[in-house]
């Protein structure tokens, strides 16, 4: 994996507004998969070349092929059946913030501003479904999964930029959700979700990309399960799953995957997001080469301070957000290199790339998506002009 | 005024959200075509009052120590006072560009298609057309009794009422009575004098509200930087004029770069701003400083010099965003500010208003008072780390 060796490279955390074209074709009723092919490509070789001018060094497809960063799994995985239910038993509609600020999430949810519609439409709607585990968990996604690789193999072509990534789930947040009716143990069913995603991690390996597993739910499922558990007993439930997950990386050299956690993307108080310091240890554990978290909007910006106590393990990246999906208001690239700075004087500049909190597509207007991705390039060239500037301590 | 002499104090930048009875009573206040009928009169003073009641004790209760009415009594942060003065009538048929928004609606016109229409299409103009007096007394007086009858129930350090600036008075406006502009200016303060005088007449603090001042910006620089400077410093000298002979010490001065939920490229940096600002013969300035386009100026007070006496109150939570600052957050921005300006000489406040008009809220209601309970555990944690 590429790090900051003479200036600070940038990333971000995934998603990326779908072209409005793309949209279109997406959310007509009954549209024919097939048909979306050539516009699938054309917009991820888009979506490319925008990242490369915007100033972004390591790249992605955002998220283009998926429906949603774990929903596109219902389509990869076999061995769930689908059982209705009614909105309110989702995971999501659930949880301590939203039994603190019921009015806030009610009016939030009635005005769709929980999560941003930049076109004011409500997208399809998804039919009110669990998946219930009813055989063994199969990875089927093999055809999808070649065509983005192939889209984004072509996008990249001919483009100025560092690295390419591919995001992907992790077992955690897979399962949530999902309910087990087939396997004898909570063991079985998480190493089982592993074993079948591992086709998808090899891959992405394999095709030379690195690979990003997204972990949003091993942090916010602590709000849902609160107040019946402690940071012991939380520590438990996730250290079963991030052993899953380093069992389905086992074959993949650390140095080709970044670990992504956040603390859900929804605009919300967050007011019981589960501190850093609770589990950064547990995040240090995944066999990854970086960690990519959190780190620009008002609920977690000051823990920074934790990588003055925590040691980032030799060789290893952090991509701290310093830039947020959290509000419209544009970063200013002077913060952006203070946000910077702040991580390069505690875990040294080559080790820090600067990213986004969380995917920006489908969370603020795509415009702001796009110059909020410049202002973390010109913020980056100031933070390397002052760190290059001086013999590093 | 109060100043952080052993522990940090909080405060606010003044409005906050109408319940929905007292946006009701306005409704039905304004459903009699202008001519409400004494019930819907009566029936709107008993719920203003409450409502003001009401939001005191919750302030008092979330650990404000500065607290205000939150301009309950008002329409909106600045048009209010057109209402309040002679002079002005409003051309529907003449449409405004809202050229205070700066050159936003160029960068990110799509954006503003979908979340603020009217930026791109403007508003209606105020034109001043007669003599500028000031007949607000009685609505002044209201808003002041209806305020001090419950502070003398509450536990709080002080208590402030918010008013507008010249500047930032008629900002979609245009004047075509007076002869010169600079007459023009000095009218609407030397009207604005008597709000100011009849809040200190009763033992408030006044808080200036000067947004447009920093919003004209963008706008005016495209001419010249000269240009700006000049219509500016016109009205920080007019506000001067009006504050003059007023006791400085209970003055607050606020300054921000609006309030809406855009880009804000096309702010003032503050370092532009700082001169004019410290020229406003205030005991104090309120400061946006806690989104991320203005976080980063703090460092304007490493070398921006506050005048003996004077106090900073730099934002610390902001109403950008739905997500509760952590207190620690809270606190170091606290102590930023401290190291910087003296830990006595800062209270912890608010970017802007939660609620500049009617029916407007920034975040929900009970956001805010998350954040105000955060800013308070912020400025206690301060407080720990900077009197040990």
């Amino acid at each position: 994996m590429r790090r900051s060796t003479g200036r600070i490279l940038t990333t971000h955390a995934g998603s990326l507004p779908r072209p409005a074209s793309l949209e279109d074709a997406v959310e007509q009723p009954g549209a024919d998969p097939a048909a979306l092919g050539p516009l699938l490509s054309a917009s991820v070789a888009e979506v490319v070349r925008r990242q490369a001018e915007a100033g972004v060094d390591v790249v992605n497809d955002g998220e283009l092929g998926k429906s949603g960063w774990t929903s596109y799994l219902s389509e990869r995985l076999v061995g769930f059946e689908p059982q209705p239910i009614l909105p309110g038993q989702t995971m999501l509609a659930a949880g301590q913030d939203r039994a603190a600020f019921r009015d806030f999430y009610d009016e939030a949810t009635r005005q769709g501003q929980l999560w941003y519609r930049p076109d004011s439409r409500l997208r399809t709607p998804a039919p009110p479904t669990r998946w219930v585990c009813t055989g063994p968990v199969t990875y089927i996604g093999q055809a999808a999964l070649r065509r983005d690789i192939e889209n984004f193999k072509a996008a990249l072509a001919g483009q100025d930029v560092t690295e390419a990534f591919m995001p992907v789930a992790a077992p955690a947040s897979v399962e949530p959700g999902r309910i087990n009716e087939h396997y004898p143990s909570d063991e079985a069913y998480v190493y089982a979700i592993a074993d079948a995603l591992k086709v998808e991690y090899e891959t992405i390996v394999e095709a030379g990309f690195v690979l990003q597993i997204d972990d949003a739910w091993i942090t916010a499922l602590w709000d849902r399960m609160l107040p019946a558990v402690d940071v012991e007993a939380y520590s438990r439930y996730c250290l079963l799953r991030i052993e899953a997950l380093n069992h389905a990386l086992s074959r993949i050299p650390e140095d080709r995957v970044r670990y992504h956690i956040c603390w859900g993307s929804w605009h919300g108080p967050h007011s019981t997001d589960i501190p850093l310091k609770d589990i950064v240890h547990l995040m240090l554990r995944v066999k990854a080469g970086a960690y990519v978290i959190e780190a620009a909007n008002v609920r977690h910006e000051h823990e920074y301070h934790l990588w003055e106590t925590v040691t980032l393990p030799e060789g290893k990246l952090l991509i701290p957000g310093v830039v947020s999906h959290a509000t419209n208001v544009l970063e200013h690239p002077e913060l952006v290199a203070e946000r910077i700075g702040r991580f390069a004087e505690r875990v040294g500049r080559e080790n820090v790339l600067a990213g986004t909190d969380c995917g920006l597509g489908g969370r603020v207007h795509p415009q702001l998506v796009w110059a909020k991705l410049e202002a973390l390039a010109e913020g980056a060239r100031l933070a390397s002009t002052r760190l290059w500037s001086t013999p590093n301590a | 005024m109060k100043r952080s002499t052993d522990r940090i104090l909080t405060t606010h930048v003044g409005s906050l959200p109408r319940p929905p009875e007292l946006l009701e009573a306005v409704a039905a206040l304004n459903a009699q075509d202008g001519t409400p009928s004494e019930e819907a009169q009566q029936t709107y003073e008993r719920v203003l009052r409450d409502s003001v009641a009401n939001l005191v004790r919750r302030q008092a209760a979330a650990g404000v120590d500065v607290i205000s009415d939150g301009e309950l009594g008002k329409a909106s942060w600045a048009t209010y006072i057109l209402d309040r003065v002679s002079g002005f009538e409003i051309r529907r048929d003449r449409i405004q560009p809202l050229v205070w928004l700066g050159r936003d609606r160029e960068r990110f016109p799509e954006f503003f298609a979908k979340e603020m229409p009217n930026a791109l299409t403007g508003a209606p103009t105020e034109v001043c057309v007669a003599p500028i007096e000031y007949r607000g007394a009685a609505a002044m007086q209201r808003d002041i009794d209806n305020f001090k009858v419950v502070l003398q129930e509450v536990r709080v350090e002080e208590a402030f009422l918010p008013v507008v600036a010249p500047a930032s008075t008629a900002y979609n406006g245009i004047n075509e009575f007076y002869g010169s502009e600079q007459e023009y200016v000095y009218a609407i303060a030397d009207a604005l004098k008597h709000e100011y005088r009849a809040i200190l007449d009763a033992g408030l603090l006044v808080q200036v509200d000067d947004a447009v001042l920093a919003n004209m910006y963008d706008h005016l620089v495209q001419t010249s930087p000269e240009h700006y400077r000049k219509w500016a410093q016109l009205r920080v000298d007019a506000l001067n004029h009006a504050l003059e002979g007023l006791p400085e010490d209970r003055i607050r001065y606020h300054i921000c770069f609006g309030s809406w939920h855009v880009p804000h490229v096309a702010d003032a940096p503050l370092e532009e701003m700082i001169e004019l600002i410290l020229q406003v013969r205030a005991g104090a300035y309120s400061i946006e400083a806690a989104n991320p386009r203005h976080e980063h100026e703090w460092r304007v007070w490493e070398t921006a010099k506050l005048r003996p006496g004077q106090i900073l109150i730099p934002g610390v939570i902001t109403h950008h965003i739905t997500t509760v600052e952590h207190p620690r957050l809270i606190a170091d921005r606290i102590v930023r500010f401290a190291k910087l300006v003296g830990r006595e000489n800062v209270i912890a406040g608010t970017d802007c208003g939660f609620a500049q008009s009617q029916g407007t809220q920034r975040v929900h209601p009970s956001v805010m008072w998350a954040k105000f309970e955060a800013l308070a555990e912020g400025a206690r944690i301060a407080t720990r780390e900077l009197w040990g």
